[in-house]
């Protein structure tokens, strides 16, 4: 049920400061310090950053769950590249753990007043792996890729939707013009660059450097193992954060428990649990003399896509109905163990587009009858089921196999709708064929999962009428002209403060609305080596912030004393 | 016996064909699309994107032209690139066909080697007590469920006694010489086993009855009435006539090797063919599904030649056509 798109918080403070160009800190970007959890795990934000003092060395040894498709900057698609490429490439601008826009790559730009075209000037002592300067060539190089409809540039080219031109201003300084002024642009600045040189006169998508990248980084590839490990040690040329281990493995463990043995074994520094071995990790003396706990919440949330085109969702009090049959409470408590937030919109709570004072529809079964009621679905047949106009209010719930969690949602709406008179199936689908008929609107229900790759809170792509599929991923084909022209509103309103305001009205009119059913804000849970230090968690989780896993380090072996 | 070669050869063509044809058309007739991504993906192309993603790799071509395509570039032993990384399939399937090859060769050695002794000793003498022993361990060890038997080893020899490594081909620093070697051995323990137990009480019980049916047969009986001992008698006379299905099934299981096994392989992250194929069908990468399946249809086919020019060999009435 792991859908992924970009999702939303912060930008509203972000443009300031990105295009300040803020000089870069060396150190982690301190916002408010809390104390290392000591048995019991923290849920919330940790930043450890400053303590220490930090120690220098060691290998950090990560789990990749697949193997990296690429590290090619430009044609990453998944998870594992994006962990390994982090400490390999530097972004032009990168979010802190706060979402705020730092200068990174990019030492500041410029926005021209209409809004359409923005100026990047490099850093001066950035250089590449080989020692060549970075240069806006390379910038323009690297756009030029991102938006050639032969590439595919899936995670990059959505960012680039109003693109109209980009051109090299001097060697430092480059210019890109977009057709349309766009709010959240600031956005589309956190990217990598590509060397020009290493691909001159060579197929992009076969060229040697997709495997053996250059690094402008902290850390450069050392070895790709297929299907077994990534390996990095220090770039000798690395310019700005250093980061605090020498070598840093990845392993390539498909496997969950085998991963999470080798965590207590001690063979690996951090891994990722799963509901599974979070409850068997807490129980786990070996975890517990080993190891830490850190649970966090970030952007992600789940919620059941409801097809608004289907004359069973069409009207919005069936959706509200729908949504106060799901007992959002008993999922915290139950399948989640109090570790999950209830959301009202498509947002997570740390999402400033996130309105609080929104209250979540209660769990209310005798209202979600009158609702139906009032939409003309009532049992004129005797048999059980509600109907209206001949039809039977049944469907098909479909889920992603191998999301037991969504399945386990699934099975409880399905059981609080059967009381009131409706059929819901809930269905596991393999999940390429599950994404089909989700993206090409070609189902009733399904269960989804938002995972955030950039704080972006513009819900435009997702929830405006314009992109209904096949022009868009609308799926649910939610279309409310009210609604609507908010969304145009926001991605015009430049003023931070105006933006919110509006976000927060539409946040109120999707609780009514309920173009879906929005589920939780679930936390994310981390195995750590006691030894590692220096953690600091953040909307984006870990490793979408900088300086991220950098500000990590090892406490000698010995004296660690606490955590 | 050329003629015979050759008449099986030509007609493999045929059967690679449609295998091929049906291979495809299973796979675009499927529901899913390579331009989704699989579930770990960052950003799901849509719209346009996915639109341009089609046309790069030819997906909005008709059916048969994309057919032609594919078999146009296999005659010229050019199996394409994968949509995934853009490296040449063959390349792909080179990195992962030895480790398979080494984890299932083992496997499929070790399990013959057990399961010939064994099944005689068994047969020898039916409803013995060696003979319910071993058929009643063995029964238990055919159903017992891979997964579940792999994480027990790995509590076991690795958690507990931390004697064999829980995962993987090598180590880091796997040494030199005869540490390597060693090293490599140890790696293979593990998955060896899980893949090994299951053949190897299929084939002990096949031996055993094999035997058993030949030790009352007149043959036998003569054998024994000539002197020969009982062990002769089972091991030289009976065994032999045993072994003839046992040729059959080899060459069934022979394509195994290339084949892998994607439970094993991901629980110990080997990095074989069972996870490609798996990885591929989740990302619906075409040019590596279809490649990998044409491997398994060469050596299928393959195998099973092997075996009947075995069975040929080893029965005089295949050869001269008097049976099958």
């Amino acid at each position: 049920m792991k859908r992924a798109v970009a999702a939303g918080a912060l930008a509203l403070l972000s443009l300031s400061i990105g295009c300040g160009g803020r000089q870069e800190s060396g150190a982690a970007p301190a916002p408010r310090p809390t104390r290392t959890p000591r048995v019991k795990p923290v849920l919330g934000f940790l930043d450890e950053s400053r303590e220490g003092p930090a120690v220098d060395g060691g290998t950090l040894r990560r789990r990749l769950d697949g193997e990296p498709t690429t590290l090619n900057a430009v044609l990453q698609s998944s998870a594992p590249e994006a962990q390994v490429l982090q400490y390999v490439q530097r972004n032009l601008f990168d979010f802190d753990a706060r979402l705020n826009l730092v200068a990174s790559l990019a030492e500041g730009c410029e926005v021209s007043p209409d809004g359409l075209a923005y100026t990047v000037t490099l850093r001066p002592n950035a250089v590449w792996e080989d020692g060549r300067p970075v240069l806006a060539r390379d910038a323009v190089f690297t756009i030029q890729k991102i938006v050639d409809p032969k590439i595919p540039s899936n995670v990059f080219k959505p960012l680039f939707d109003d693109f109209a031109s980009v051109e090299e201003v001097d060697a430092r300084r480059f210019r890109v013009h977009f057709r349309k002024a766009y709010a959240f642009r600031m956005m589309a600045f956190v990217f990598p660059l590509l060397p020009e040189h290493r691909f001159a006169g060579k197929n992009f998508l076969k060229a040697p450097d997709n495997r053996a990248p250059l690094s402008d980084g902290p850390y450069r590839v050392v070895a790709w193992k297929g299907q077994e490990s990534v390996e990095l040690e220090r770039n000798p040329l690395a310019w700005g954060d250093r980061g605090h281990f020498d070598r840093i493995i990845f392993r390539i463990l498909p496997d969950n428990t085998t991963a999470y043995r080798l965590l207590t074994g001690g063979d690996l520094e951090v891994d990722q649990l799963d509901p599974g071995l979070t409850r068997r990790a807490a129980a786990d003396p070996e975890f517990g003399s080993c190891c830490r706990l850190v649970e966090f919440y970030n952007l992600d949330y789940n919620y059941i896509a409801l097809n608004n085109r289907s004359p069973l969702f069409a009207d919005a009090r069936v959706r509200r109905a729908v949504t106060m049959l799901l007992d959002r409470a008993s999922i915290v408590r139950n399948l989640y163990r109090g570790a999950a937030r209830i959301v009202s919109g498509p947002w997570a709570p740390d999402s400033p587009a996130y309105d609080p004072s929104v209250a979540p529809l209660p769990f209310d079964p005798a209202k979600a009858v009158r609702l139906f009621e009032e939409a003309g679905w009532r049992d004129t047949n005797g048999n059980g089921i509600r109907d209206r106009d001949g039809r039977e209010f049944e469907f098909d719930l479909l889920v992603s196999a191998g999301s037991e969690t969504g399945r386990q949602i699934d099975e409880m709406l399905s059981a609080e709708l059967a009381r009131v008179g409706v059929t819901a199936r809930v269905r596991a689908v393999e999940w390429a064929a599950f994404i089909e008929k989700v993206d090409g609107g070609q189902f009733e229900a399904a269960s989804l999962a938002w995972s955030a790759v950039d704080p972006n809170p513009d819900p435009y792509p997702y929830w405006h009428s314009s992109q209904c599929p096949p022009n868009g991923i609308n799926d649910g084909c939610y279309a409310s002209p009210e609604a609507d022209r908010l969304m145009e509103e926001a991605r015009r309103e430049m003023d931070p403060g105006k933006r919110t305001v509006l976000l927060h009205r539409l946040h109120r009119i999707f609780r009514d609305d309920a173009p879906a059913v929005f589920v939780v804000n679930a936390a994310q849970r981390y195995g750590f080596q006691r030894r590692v230090r220096g953690l600091v968690t953040s909307p984006l989780g870990f490793f979408g912030i900088w300086p991220g896993p950098l500000g990590w380090w090892q406490a000698p072996a010995g004296g660690t004393g606490s955590p | 016996m050329i003629g015979y070669i050759l008449r099986r050869l030509l007609l493999a063509i045929p059967t690679l064909f449609g295998i091929c044809v049906i291979v495809f058309l299973l796979l675009h007739l499927a529901p899913g699309s390579p331009t989704a991504g699989g579930p770990d993906t960052l950003r799901r192309s849509s719209g346009r994107a996915a639109e341009e993603m089609r046309r790069l790799y030819a997906l909005d071509r008709p059916l048969p032209e994309q057919f032609a395509r594919w078999i146009g570039r296999v005659v010229r032993l050019d199996l394409g690139e994968s949509f995934v990384d853009h490296r040449p399939v063959s390349r792909r399937i080179r990195e992962a066909l030895p480790h398979t090859l080494v984890l299932n060769g083992f496997a499929l050695l070790l399990a013959f080697g057990l399961a010939v002794p064994l099944g005689v000793l068994a047969g020898g003498k039916p409803e013995g007590v060696f003979d319910r022993l071993s058929g009643t361990a063995l029964f238990a060890l055919y159903s017992l469920p891979t997964f579940w038997a792999a994480l027990l080893l790995q509590t076991l020899f690795s958690v507990k006694l931390r004697w064999l490594p829980l995962y993987g081909v090598s180590a880091d620093a796997p040494g030199a010489g005869l540490d390597a070697v060693v090293d490599r051995l140890a790696h293979l323990a593990l998955p060896v086993t899980c893949l090994t137990y299951g053949t190897l009480a299929f084939v002990a019980r096949l031996v055993r009855s094999g035997v058993a049916e030949a030790r009352a047969s007149d043959y036998v009986l003569a054998a024994r009435a000539r002197g020969a001992s009982r062990v002769q008698a089972l091991w030289r006379h009976a065994l032999r006539n045993a072994l003839l299905p046992l040729i059959t099934l080899f060459g069934l299981l022979l394509p195994a090797l290339l084949s892998g096994s994607v439970i094993v392989e991901r629980i110990f992250a080997w990095p074989g063919l069972g996870r490609l194929y798996f990885d591929s069908i989740l990302a619906r990468d075409y040019p590596v599904i279809m490649g990998l399946s044409l491997v398994a249809a060469v050596a299928m086919l393959a195998a099973t030649l092997v075996a009947d020019i075995a069975l040929a060999a080893a029965d005089p009435r295949v050869r001269d056509g008097a049976v099958g």
